[in-house]
């Protein structure tokens, strides 16, 4: 197979807080080749936000980055580039859509000046053929009348419509890495599926390579080829997607995947959330860290941690001492 | 249209409040006008035929209304003293007052706004730590020592500024600059450290907002995301405060003024002070609340122009 566009090796980062260090992002590894979209899913706090952003390079200035972690990029060290690289690099190869389209988006400056600068700086356009590609990407992503969206702020357009224009900024230089951020969880339900297919639609076209990340196990099925689970700053499943959701293996999985509520449930059902909360990331206990939450916890899960191992066919990944074998009830 | 109205409405409730008050607090000074006119050697009786050719003698809100009912056709009074009309007075000295002013503002906001945008930036550091204390240092002397300070370095040891005189603009730019430079950077620099320090404040806030990481994924240089980003949402508080700094402006203007011997409005009212010169103080006073008010009012229209949420809910109510 050709070399991964992305690949992410033991990625560690940790933030310096009053309290000890924040283990943010501890231990990923992964790789994404050109064309294909990995989802990665877990809840809030569980790294994949911070991991995002290790890629794009935008951590705070209280970030300690693992000693071995590299991030390779189309075969360039992303960590041993100077910023300059690296700015040259955002927005233009690596793009980024954020999570709330109300408040990614400057208030203060036009629709069509928020996509044009992009291709201004990273392309060399002018103000006016810079003006002239953001209607063309405006309409590319569905803005009705783009001609007159393009002069309008992002308050007079709806949530759905102002991630669109995220989208649109995303798209504006044709970059081949896409991270979408939870680019669907502050909008109304009914615009969540369009902007979901927008992405997938946009990304096949493009021949782009994207990292779809989410709390929702729904978001990712029949949208990404293959799905990353994440826990407390570490991967603990990985999969192709139909085969993560036919044969789930980790019982966290299998907790997010019992969480969805059904349309065939019963009326007036309780949702199975999960008990418990996510381990302390500055203190994490000993073994693994899903064990106090865990319905089939046993001595060893509590004494050693699990590393992340693949199975002998290679198509799937946990970090369980006690995987479970097929299908998704635990 | 609405909002123009009830701002009026506004205008004319402080005017009122304003002129009485200081109808009222003038009257109850010390000292007698008709004394200084008459002369030292003038009996009971000149001094009382004086009082009642300039209307002295009546009672003090008969004279206030008298006055008022003047104002409104444009009839400020002329002084006691000179009997120069007050609003002629006022005009022809206010172009100078206002651009010593608004030099004294452009040169705070010269120093405030790059200062300011630095700090954000860096916050934390010692280029921040630094700005602050000579910040601090700034604002913790009065006006009126810093403009000694300033003509003892500049006029006295390097004799590359004048300490005192006023050219008008008629003698040339620079002429009229040059005499400028010294009274407006001694106001500046009582002011700027407020303005740095909210712009400093706000933009360290704006800098966390999701649109700044957002420029950033975008590849945009540092001095890009500052200026083009953060610098206009940082900026709604500062322009606020410009509003209520005309206060101090004027109130520094005016003290300034008589240092350097610049024949602005404030020289024209410490004269009338001490003078008991009456009707020039209500005039000058009552011109001074007018600029405050309007000044305010600008700095709302202002908003508008910077902040383009309030521009569209303005159009459409």
């Amino acid at each position: 197979m050709a070399m991964p566009l992305l690949q992410v090796i033991d990625q560690r980062t940790y933030f310096e807080t009053g309290r000890g260090l924040l283990r943010a992002v501890d231990g990923v590894d992964f790789e994404l080749h050109q064309g294909r979209t990995l989802g990665v899913v877990g809840e809030s706090g569980c790294g994949k936000t911070v991991l995002a952003r290790s890629i794009m390079g935008l951590l705070p200035s209280n970030t300690r980055v693992g000693e071995g972690s590299r991030i390779i990029f189309d075969g360039r060290d992303l960590g041993a580039l100077d910023e300059k690289s690296l700015r040259a690099l955002r927005g233009s190869e690596i793009a980024m859509i954020f999570q709330d389209p109300m408040t990614s988006l400057n208030p203060v400056l036009t629709v069509g000046k928020q996509i044009g600068e992009t291709l201004i700086r990273h392309h060399g356009l002018s103000r006016h053929a810079a003006r002239g590609r953001a209607v063309e990407l405006l309409r590319d992503v569905g803005i009705p009348q783009p001609e007159v969206r393009v002069d309008q702020y992002p308050h007079q357009l709806s949530g759905g419509m102002r991630q669109r224009v995220a989208i649109a900024i995303a798209l504006s230089c044709q970059p081949r890495l896409l991270i979408a951020d939870e680019p669907t969880t502050a909008l109304d339900v009914t615009v969540q599926a369009d902007i979901l297919d927008l992405l997938r639609r946009q990304q096949i076209e493009r021949d782009m390579s994207m990292i779809l990340i989410t709390h929702d196990m729904g978001v990712v099925a029949g949208r990404s080829d293959e799905v990353a689970v994440m826990y407390a700053g570490r991967i603990v499943e990985w999969a192709e997607t139909p085969e993560l959701f036919r044969n789930t293996r980790m019982p966290y999985t299998a907790a997010l995947l019992n969480s969805i509520p059904r349309v065939d449930d019963p009326p007036h059902r309780r949702i199975d959330a999960i008990a418990g909360r996510p381990p302390d990331l500055i203190h994490p206990p000993k073994g693994c860290l899903f064990a106090p939450r865990c319905g089939h916890v046993e001595q060893r899960c509590r004494r050693h941690s699990p590393p992340l191992q693949l199975a002998s066919d290679g198509t799937h990944a946990q970090a369980c001492w006690f995987p479970q074998s097929v299908g998704t009830t635990p | 249209m609405r909002y123009i109205l009830r701002r009026l409405r506004r205008l004319c409730i402080v005017m009122f409040a304003v002129t009485l008050l200081t109808f009222l607090l003038v009257n109850v000074l010390p000292g007698d006008i008709a004394y200084d006119i008459a002369g030292q050697d003038a009996s009971e009786e000149d001094v009382q035929a004086i009082r009642e050719d300039l209307g002295l003698n009546r009672p003090v809100l008969v004279r206030y209304i008298s006055w008022l009912s003047g104002v409104f056709v444009g009839d400020w009074g002329a002084s006691f003293r000179t009997g120069e009309p007050v609003l002629e007075a006022i005009t022809s000295r206010f172009p100078v007052s206002l651009e010593l002013m608004l030099f004294a503002q452009l040169l705070a906001l010269l120093l405030a706004v790059p200062l300011g945008v630095v700090s954000a930036y860096r916050a934390g550091s010692r280029l921040d730590r630094g700005i602050a204390a000579a910040g601090f240092a700034a604002v913790s002397m009065p006006a009126f020592m810093v403009a000694i300070l300033l003509i003892l370095l500049f006029s006295m040891y390097l004799s590359v500024l004048p300490a005192t005189g006023y050219e008008p603009i008629s003698e040339g730019l620079w002429a009229n600059l040059r005499g400028m430079i010294l009274p407006a950077l001694s106001i500046a620099l009582a002011e700027w450290t407020i303005l740095m320090r909210t712009l400093r404040a706000e933009m360290i806030g704006v800098l966390q907002e999701d649109y700044i990481a957002l420029a950033r994924a975008k590849g945009m240089a540092d001095w890009h995301i500052l200026v083009v980003h953060a610098l206009r949402p940082s900026s709604f508080t500062l322009i606020t405060l410009m509003g209520l700094q005309v206060g101090n402006l004027i109130g520094g203007s005016i003290i300034i003024e008589s240092i350097f011997g610049i024949p602005g409005v404030g020289r024209l009212l410490i004269n009338a002070i001490y003078a008991r010169d009456f009707i020039v103080i209500q005039g000058c006073v009552t011109f001074i609340a007018i600029a405050y008010v309007l000044a305010n009012f600008l700095v709302d229209m202002a908003y508008a122009l910077l902040d383009p949420r309030i521009r569209v809910s303005a159009q459409h109510g």
